[in-house]
């Protein structure tokens, strides 16, 4: 918001420069920047939600600077000359909605439009308004000056009884129509409120004025205007309607509902000065009953306000802020200090208060001391220490960490059919590149693989990340962690599923998850069916779902333009892997007695599953087999594969002799045999 | 300056004795030979001696120069000979062998410091959700509907069936206090990252997603002064430059007095974008009373302060990044950096 710097001034004397100004408003109120304007100065002042009420004025940002340099400063008191005739004789205000706490009015006969004087126009130009005539511009000045915005109406284009007019605020009916000043036609419904004649709107309330009681250069007699409107319902309208103004953002802000009343006065004596007239005696006035809210008083201890800012301030300096803020002190003890709020600013606790004070002394200007608190651990958390040590162990495994967008297009939610009616959207996508919540991190991996694949040509990469679904209707919200490894030659994609498999096997065992500790199975959960030609389940042995791997389909990679590449993705549930995973490593004695370690290798058809070979090797009735650990795949031609294994022997309680351990492979030859192996 | 000639001679046949490559070999030239040796510099200083002295001094420079290049060319012929001469030549100079080593995301590296420095302050890791109600993100908030201070976050809004209650992307991660609060008892300091998503175009500035690190501590003594003590602690740690702080007022409806903490970084090597001007870093303030009310705390017996740092913004400060989407490109162009 603009303000003139000389204006100021002409308010309130202070000394000092503008930069000065600028440091401390900045510091104590909201950021500020300097700029000039010919060779006028003008403070442009960022002003907060919570001051805009009090200090969207001239004269509310010259108590602003007062209270920041320790003083107190009242606004200038205003008196009305008046004429004997009285105002009830010819205007009637009725308020007929409850969004209007307070509508002020006044009467002026008499009065000559012309042009703004050069020093009027200049100072509205300083703050960003465009001069009109002298009624229009005075009521924007008085708005400048005071905060309250102000409207001006033709007091003989209104409708009346007899010579009396009447004036109604009141909500829109459906469908109504108002052209504003500007000549542009609006559309009201029963949200927005408006100011209306007998028949007609005669402007919207609180935003924009109408056309139909315009001043113009014929206007001889008006009626001032001076309201107070809920926030929220000027708010609400302005947005309804698309039309924010000056007036609008103002009221929205909550003005204070004392200033209607002395604004128009202002505007009253300005009009007079500017375009002659005779002001009417007194004002209409309507209030609306529960406008005047209960003041709360407020208890302030003296030891509150020292714990509150940890350091023991000074009584009297304390009373004379508060006394700057005009609060009035109704009781004063040893202890404690009760006051009542002011009528500008709107105070309900103690700690406003005290953190009021805080910002005029500044808070740059208080110590820095370390809490005295008690000495205690914080709660770990397993989440986060879980992830952690993923990361530090994938780094090893060289695959790079993304933070993927938690979104993903429209285009890519239609074509995975099957998931489009888990997916989550948003009401209002800013595009249709973000359209709806990911559902698995695959999809922005395989955008990342297309991308990267410009520069390089193989791409790895994880992320712990969160996916979003509806299941059974309930929005579902996990923290995944999964991997991707992509590569642009052919043919590897058996080698990128084993590496990707042999990813999670080791970083499971690293947490303590042994072969016993999950399961895997073909793909079962819907999720993920449509994803891979060829994938994995793993569950944890009571069955909860771990997680995925497979080999990404070849319409999927078609659709990211992947279709030459080979890609292995998994996606591992990180709340239910946290669950079954064994924190402390538990050491195991060393062994006494020698390993015998044989190998063995034979043919045996391409379809028979590794995991039966290991069945038949470990149920064959052996004894001492300590470990099997397959070392060689050789893939022929034809229906067969070699296989070779080692195998480990070891006794708990003696060494092992050569023979004794013949007579255990005897079984394993016999056990392997009988699912179709040819011993090599 | 060495003025002795003997010592220079001496020095550098030590030093070529030493010399496995042509490249030191180059170095050793330019030390002992090169227009700034030592010898030249003496040999230009001659003219300052006496006219007998001149002669004599003049004489054994010229030849240990002599000497000098005489052992220059013997050397180069060895090390020239050497290269391609023996079948097990070991070559230390050959690049070791590459060691795949991937990298963490740098907002990992950033939200791992910032963590670590409140762990050590004794602060818990706290964690919640996204997609988060009206009621958290906002109202418990003391940010009503129809409210102009519900400007300052640009909400997306989630689509769902359920009409009572409206759902949306978390616009910052200060509804955790609350959550945390109704189900904790002070005192307590938590600190708690998370994603958050704001409605609004993007620019090299502004995301629609980024992260943000909450703090909150309540007890019944933590004081402003606390405040300032422990976040003053914490910029210095992690920016470990020297650095200017400075407090500022701002408005949050849920601290009151509601502050923004702006740093200057004041280093003049850095050759840093952001250096020498002010740069905001944080929101933060005393908690609002109404807070603690609404999660049915004892009544005017807590206090505390909760703040919420830009993670983002702490990494391109640390970094030197201009452009915050590069966080979210995937690009390994960049994350290969760190």
């Amino acid at each position: 918001m603009k303000f003139s710097f000389e204006w100021l001034k002409s308010v309130l004397k202070f000394d000092l420069n503008p930069k000065e100004i600028q440091e401390i408003l900045t510091l104590n109120l909201a950021e500020t920047f300097l700029f000039k304007r010919g060779n006028r100065l003008i403070l442009d002042i960022e002003l907060l939600p919570d001051r805009i009420g009090d200090c969207s004025s001239h004269l509310g940002l010259a108590k602003e600077i007062a209270l920041l340099k320790g003083n107190k400063f009242s606004w200038p008191k205003v008196k009305v000359k008046e004429t004997k005739v009285k105002i009830e004789d010819y205007l009637n205000v009725k308020i007929k909605t409850n969004n209007c706490d307070r509508y002020v009015s006044r009467v002026i006969f008499n009065v000559k439009v012309k042009e703004s004087p050069k020093w009027l126009k200049e100072r509205l130009k300083d703050c960003g308004l465009r001069p009109i005539n002298n009624i229009v511009d005075a009521s924007n000045y008085v708005m400048l000056l005071t905060g309250q915005p102000l409207h001006v109406f033709d007091f003989d284009k209104i409708e009346g009884k007899n010579k009396k007019k009447e004036i109604i605020i009141r909500q829109a009916e459906n469908n109504e129509k108002i052209t504003t000043l500007e000549g542009k036609d609006y559309l009201l419904n029963e949200e927005v409120m408006v100011i209306s004649s007998l028949k007609d709107a005669l402007a919207i309330a609180g935003i924009k004025g109408g056309k139909k009681a315009e001043v113009d250069k014929n206007t001889k007699n008006i009626i001032l205007e001076s309201a107070h409107f809920e926030g929220s319902a000027i708010r609400k309208a302005s947005r309804l309607i698309s039309l924010k103004t000056d007036a609008s953002y103002r009221f929205e802000h909550n003005l204070p509902l004392e200033l209607s009343d002395y604004a128009i006065d202002v505007l009253a004596n300005l009009i007079q000065e500017l375009a002659g007239g005779e002001i009417l005696k007194g004002k209409i006035d309507v209030l609306k009953k529960d406008a005047k809210k209960e003041k709360t008083l407020i208890i302030l201890e003296w030891q509150k306000i020292n714990r509150f800012l940890g350091v023991n301030l000074n009584k009297k300096e304390v009373l004379k802020i508060l006394e700057n803020l005009d609060f009035q002190i109704l009781k004063k003890t040893e202890n404690y200090l009760l006051v009542s709020p002011n009528t500008f600013r709107e105070f309900n606790y103690p700690e406003e208060i005290i953190g009021e004070i805080a910002r005029i002394k500044g808070f740059n200007n208080f110590p820095s001391c370390p809490p005295e608190e008690i000495l205690k651990l914080p709660e770990e958390n397993e989440n986060w220490i879980l992830k952690n040590d993923l990361r530090s162990w994938l780094k090893g495994f060289n695959l790079e960490e993304v933070y993927n967008y938690s979104f993903i297009s429209k285009e890519e939610g239609i074509f995975f059919k099957e998931e489009t009616k888990r997916l989550i959207s948003l009401k209002n996508p800013i595009s249709e590149n973000f359209y709806y919540l990911r559902p698995t991190l695959l999809f922005n991996f395989l955008k990342n693989v297309r991308d990267n694949f410009r520069f390089f040509d193989k791409v790895r990469l994880f992320e712990i990340g969160k996916i979003y679904y509806f299941e059974k209707k309930l929005i579902v919200e996990k923290e995944m962690f999964a991997g991707i490894l992509a590569e642009k030659e052919k043919n590897k994609s058996k080698d990128l599923f084993y590496e990707g498999k042999g990813i999670i096997e080791t970083l499971f065992e690293k947490f303590g998850l042994l072969k016993e500790g999950f399961q895997i199975k073909e793909i079962e959960e819907e999720r993920y069916k449509s994803f891979f030609k060829k994938g994995l389940e793993i569950l944890d042995n009571e069955n909860n779902f771990l997680g995925v791997i497979g080999l990404i389909e070849n319409e999927i990679k078609q659709f990211y333009d992947l279709k030459e590449s080979e890609i292995a993705f998994w996606e591992i549930d990180l709340e239910n892997l946290r669950k079954i995973i064994i924190k402390e490593i538990e050491f195991q004695p060393l062994p006494l007695y020698p390993a015998v370690i044989r190998d063995i290798s034979f043919f045996i058809k391409k379809n028979v599953l590794i995991d039966n070979i290991l069945f038949a090797i470990q149920n064959s009735g052996v004894k001492y087999l300590e470990d099997v650990d397959l070392f060689d795949i050789y893939e022929k031609e034809g229906e067969e594969k070699s296989l070779s294994f080692h195998l480990i022997f070891r006794s708990k309680e003696k060494t092992l002799t050569s023979e004794e351990v013949d007579q255990e492979m005897e079984k394993i030859y016999n056990s392997l045999k009988n699912i179709g192996a040819k011993i090599r | 300056m060495i003025t002795d000639l003997e010592q220079i001679l001496n020095l550098a046949q030590q030093e070529i004795q030493k010399i496995n490559t042509l490249r030191e070999l180059e170095n050793w030239k330019i030390k002992y030979l090169g227009r700034k040796s030592d010898l030249s510099l003496f040999l230009k200083s001659l003219k300052n001696f006496p006219l007998a002295e001149r002669k004599e001094k003049g004489r054994r420079a010229n030849q240990i120069r002599e000497s000098l290049l005489e052992l220059l060319k013997k050397k180069e012929r060895v090390l020239k000979e050497n290269s391609f001469a023996f079948d097990d030549f070991f070559d230390i100079t050959q690049p070791g062998k590459k060691i795949p080593l991937s990298h963490l995301h740098p907002l990992t590296l950033v939200l791992n410091e910032i963590v670590g420095i409140f762990e050590k302050l004794g602060f818990q890791i706290i964690e919640g959700p996204d997609i988060e109600t009206e009621y958290y993100n906002f109202d418990a908030l003391r940010i009503p509907k129809d409210h102009p201070a519900r400007d300052m976050w640009d909400t997306f809004w989630i689509q769902s069936d359920n009409p009572k209650e409206r759902l949306l992307l978390k616009t910052h991660t200060s509804p955790f206090q609350i959550r945390f609060m109704e189900t904790h008892q002070p005192p307590f300091r938590i600190i708690a990252p998370g994603r958050c998503f704001r409605y609004e175009a993007t620019d090299v500035s502004h995301e629609i997603q980024f992260h943000q690190v909450e703090g909150l501590m309540v007890s019944e003594e933590v004081s402003l002064a606390n405040f300032k003590f422990i976040i003053e602690e914490f910029l210095k740690t992690f920016f470990k430059k020297k650095i200017e702080i400075r407090f500022r007022n701002s408005y949050f409806p849920f601290v009151s007095p509601s502050l923004e903490v702006d740093i200057k970084i004041q280093d003049k090597k850095t050759k840093s974008i952001y250096k020498d001007k002010w740069l905001e870093i944080m929101g933060a303030g005393m908690v609002h009373p109404e807070l603690f009310e609404k999660v049915n705390y004892e009544k005017n017996r807590w206090q505390g302060f909760a703040f919420g740092l830009g993670v983002e913004r702490l990494a391109m400060i640390k970094y030197n990044i201009n452009d915050i989407r590069l966080f979210f490109s995937s690009d390994l162009r960049f994350l290969k950096q760190f």
